[in-house]
Parts: C-alpha cells; sequence; structure tokens
C-alpha cells in the first residue's frame, strides 16, 4: 500500500507522470496478479488487460488508495470472465504439501514446515479453496479491500462474504492439518 | 459444517468463537500473543501470499508503461481522442501559417511589380500606371518594344526577319529607306532614354547617297558622320579594333565599326 501519498502519485500518473504510474503498478501488481492466478488459468494476459483499462479510464477515476484498489481488481474480475477461464480451475494438493505430509509433527518441525511455506504453496493451498471462499480470500488479504468492497466485486452480500471466508480460513486450517502440519 | 473445520480449534465444533480471531487474520491485525498456535500459523501463512513481490510478479510492466505512454502521456486519455489529436497535428500548424504565407506571397508580388516597373518590363497601360504611382519609368512606345522589321540600327534586329536570310534582310532593307530611317530614328530615340543598345557588331545596310540616314544615326549618337562612305574600310577597321569579326554580305557593313570610327 502506497498511503498517505498515494493522492500525489495519482494526480502525477494522471498528468503523464510514468515514475507514478510505475509507482502504482508496483504496489498493486503482485497482488493483482496473486489474485488473477487463482480465479483464471492465463493470469498475465488478463492483467495485460486490466492494466490498459485502468489507464485508459485513469483520468475518470476519482477516490483513494481503497476505491482505486477496489475499481482495478473489479476491471480484473471482469476480464478475468470475459477469457472465460475463471472456472476451469481443478485445484489439486501441491507436490510441496504432500512432501510436508512426511515431516514429523514436531513443534520444530512445524516452525520448520511453515517456514517452508512459500508464498506459491500459500496460493496452491488457497487456489484449492472453493472458488467463491478462494476469491474472497484473496481480495480480502492479498488485495487487501474491506468486506463492502469485496461483496460489491464477486456480487454477495458483505454477510456472505464474511461467512465465506471464515469458512475458507477453517478449510485452509483443515488442509495444513491434513497434510500433518499442526498450525 | 464440521466438515469446513478439521482440527481447527479443536473441541469447538461450531466455530462461532473464533470468528474475531479469523476477522483479525483477513484484516491482517496483529493477533493477540494469547491466540492458539493455530491462528498464528495460518496468519504468517496469509501474510506470506500479501508479501512483497516475488520474482514474476511485476511480469507485464512493459507492457503496461507502454500502454500508459500511449494513452495517459499525451492530453486526453481515451484512443479516440488521442486519435483526434493525432488526425489534427497536422492541420493546426498549417492553419497558421496561412496567413503568413499570404502575406509573404504579396510582398512578394508587391516587390516583385515594383521591380518590373522600374525596369520598364511592364505591359505599357501597366506601366502607364505605375509610371502615375509611384514614378516608375514612362511606358515605351510599342513601335520600340516591338523593334523595327528592318533596321539600320545597330541594336536590334526584327525577330520576324531572324529567320530570314541576309539577302532577304537585305532586299527588305533596301525597300524602304525611309521607312528604316524613320523607324531607326525612333527606335535610337528610345534607346537613348533607355541608354542599352550601343556596340553590338551587326551588319546594316550600307547608306544609300542621298538618304538622310547620317540624320537619323546622328539623332541617335552624333557619331555616324560619313557612315557608310568606305564600307570596306568600316569591316576593316572593325576588325583592327579587335571587337568580333562579323562578315557582312555585300551591301551591308558592321554596324560596331561605323561606330568605332565614329569615335
Amino acid at each position: 500500500m502506497i498511503g498517505a501519498a498515494f493522492g500525489g502519485t495519482l494526480a502525477s500518473a494522471r498528468t503523464g507522470d510514468e515514475a507514478a504510474f510505475a509507482r502504482i503498478f508496483r504496489d498493486v501488481q503482485p497482488a493483482l496478479l496473486r489474485y488473477l492466478r487463482v480465479i483464471t488459468t492465463d493470469p498475465e494476459d488478463v492483467a495485460a488487460e486490466t492494466w490498459v483499462h485502468v489507464v485508459a479510464g485513469l483520468r475518470r477515476f476519482r477516490g483513494g488508495e481503497q476505491d482505486f484498489r477496489a475499481w482495478l481488481f473489479t476491471i480484473a474480475r471482469n476480464r478475468a470472465a470475459d477469457a472465460g477461464r475463471s472456472r476451469n480451475r481443478h485445484p489439486a494438493v501441491p507436490l510441496d504439501m504432500t512432501e510436508a505430509a512426511q515431516h514429523p509433527t514436531t513443534a520444530d518441525a512445524a516452525d520448520q514446515a511453515l517456514e517452508a511455506v512459500s508464498t506459491q504453496t500459500t496460493m496452491a493451498l488457497i487456489k484449492s479453496l472453493p472458488p467463491d471462499q478462494a476469491e474472497i480470500i484473496m481480495l480480502r488479504v492479498v488485495a487487501g479491500l474491506d468486506t463492502g468492497d469485496v461483496a460489491r466485486i464477486v456480487g454477495k452480500t458483505p454477510g456472505a462474504v464474511r461467512v465465506a471466508a471464515h469458512r475458507g480460513l477453517r478449510r485452509l486450517a483443515g488442509q495444513v492439518a491434513q497434510a500433518g502440519v499442526t498450525l | 459444517m464440521q466438515g469446513e473445520m478439521p482440527g481447527f480449534f479443536p473441541g469447538r465444533p461450531g466455530g462461532e468463537r473464533d470468528e474475531p480471531l479469523l476477522d483479525m487474520i483477513l484484516e491482517r491485525r496483529p493477533i493477540p500473543p494469547g491466540a492458539p498456535p493455530e491462528i498464528h500459523g495460518l496468519a504468517r501463512m496469509l501474510a506470506a501470499a500479501a508479501g512483497p513481490a516475488e520474482p514474476g510478479d511485476l511480469a507485464g510492466q512493459a507492457a503496461a508503461h507502454a500502454a500508459f505512454t500511449r494513452l495517459v502521456s499525451p492530453p486526453g486519455a481515451s484512443p479516440a481522442a488521442l486519435r483526434s489529436a493525432r488526425r489534427s497535428l497536422p492541420e493546426r500548424p498549417a492553419r497558421g501559417r496561412l496567413p503568413l504565407a499570404v502575406a509573404l506571397t504579396a510582398v512578394a508580388a508587391g516587390l516583385g511589380s515594383t521591380a518590373a516597373a522600374y525596369a520598364g518590363v511592364l505591359p505599357s497601360p501597366i506601366q502607364h500606371f505605375a509610371h502615375v504611382t509611384i514614378g516608375a519609368p514612362t511606358p515605351p512606345l510599342d513601335l520600340a518594344r516591338h523593334a523595327p522589321a528592318v533596321t539600320s540600327s545597330p541594336v536590334h534586329r526584327p525577330p520576324e526577319l531572324s529567320t530570314s536570310t541576309p539577302a532577304s534582310r537585305l532586299s527588305a532593307a533596301s525597300s524602304d529607306p525611309v521607312s528604316d530611317k524613320t523607324r531607326s530614328g525612333q527606335f535610337h530615340s528610345h534607346l537613348k532614354g533607355n541608354g542599352a543598345g550601343l556596340g553590338y557588331p551587326s551588319c546594316v545596310p550600307a547608306p544609300v547617297p542621298k538618304q538622310s540616314h547620317g540624320r537619323a544615326v546622328g539623332h541617335s549618337q552624333g557619331r555616324a558622320v560619313g557612315h557608310g562612305r568606305n564600307p570596306a574600310k568600316s569591316g576593316s577597321a572593325q576588325g583592327g579594333s579587335g571587337q568580333a569579326k562579323t562578315a557582312c554580305p555585300g551591301g551591308t557593313v558592321p554596324t560596331k565599326a561605323a561606330h568605332a570610327r565614329g569615335q
């Protein structure tokens, strides 16, 4: 998150300041790609399309950093839906977790396993969740959006979003436990 | 419900009590130290998912920058506006240059006309107008402008006879000596004013006795005394003066020689 400087950075980007745009891009792109890797099979292409739309609408956008992120992830979700790939996810248990299951479940082993759990492994675990839960957890945790923004993006009520997020977290804990890692 | 919480908060199958902690994970708030270790583990795992960029997470930066440069850098973010701006780019300078081009053309035309008026090369009505308005030289007479058909003048040769043979010229010249005289006089009078047409080696009809040819020439130059008295001698004089040698047919003399002798 850029924070208080976001307003000035966005204003500079609107006037054509490439450095300001690069700052916004570097701040948002990792979360965008991770989110798209969960909901679509072609995240790079969808991300590129998303940025084209964001750039085209940059001058018309009004709002703060949270609004910008909500706007950008809304565009990304729509582009992913257009690509028609978001429903074709068939997650499998990643190899890393299979290997982790062979470790003893002592406290030290658990710590080592947690340290070994990379971002990719975590993403694979989240991807193994039901699609709506995975998407909501990504939007809430990775994109940093609040319940209201996520509800608007996915078309659910804030209560439904909250319930789905909780269920997803519990399922994640269960998968990690099944893999033999005590959290 | 039970299946969604395997091993999570054991002994609390409903899971309602873990909701505040789960909300803290979702909001990335610090987990209280007294929370179950499972909560801490889950929080760390999700923090890894929201962690800093890894190699590959910034893929597509070049494409995004290209789109940004193309769409945002110029004023007007929409592609339609950009296309419109590109279309109008060549037109705007042309519109701005048009008055300048008109002004330059008018100035050039004015200067050229003035110069032509002072050179006296404009058509007679226009030259007369220039004479009245800006003091340009008076328009020449038409006869002077269109040189005499055949002349004893040393200067001009009629265009219509330029392709004719010397013999025909001679014949024409001798056919109307009075007319020649008149034309020559008028023409020399005009040339005198303009200060042009002197010293061209050319052949003119040899003077005919009892003609007032000398008067005509003398009228213009005042130095043709004895012109034509000895054409042969005049020819040698021309050669002796180092001027261009002109072979003149019989009955004609080089005009240059006449002038040289007069001097």
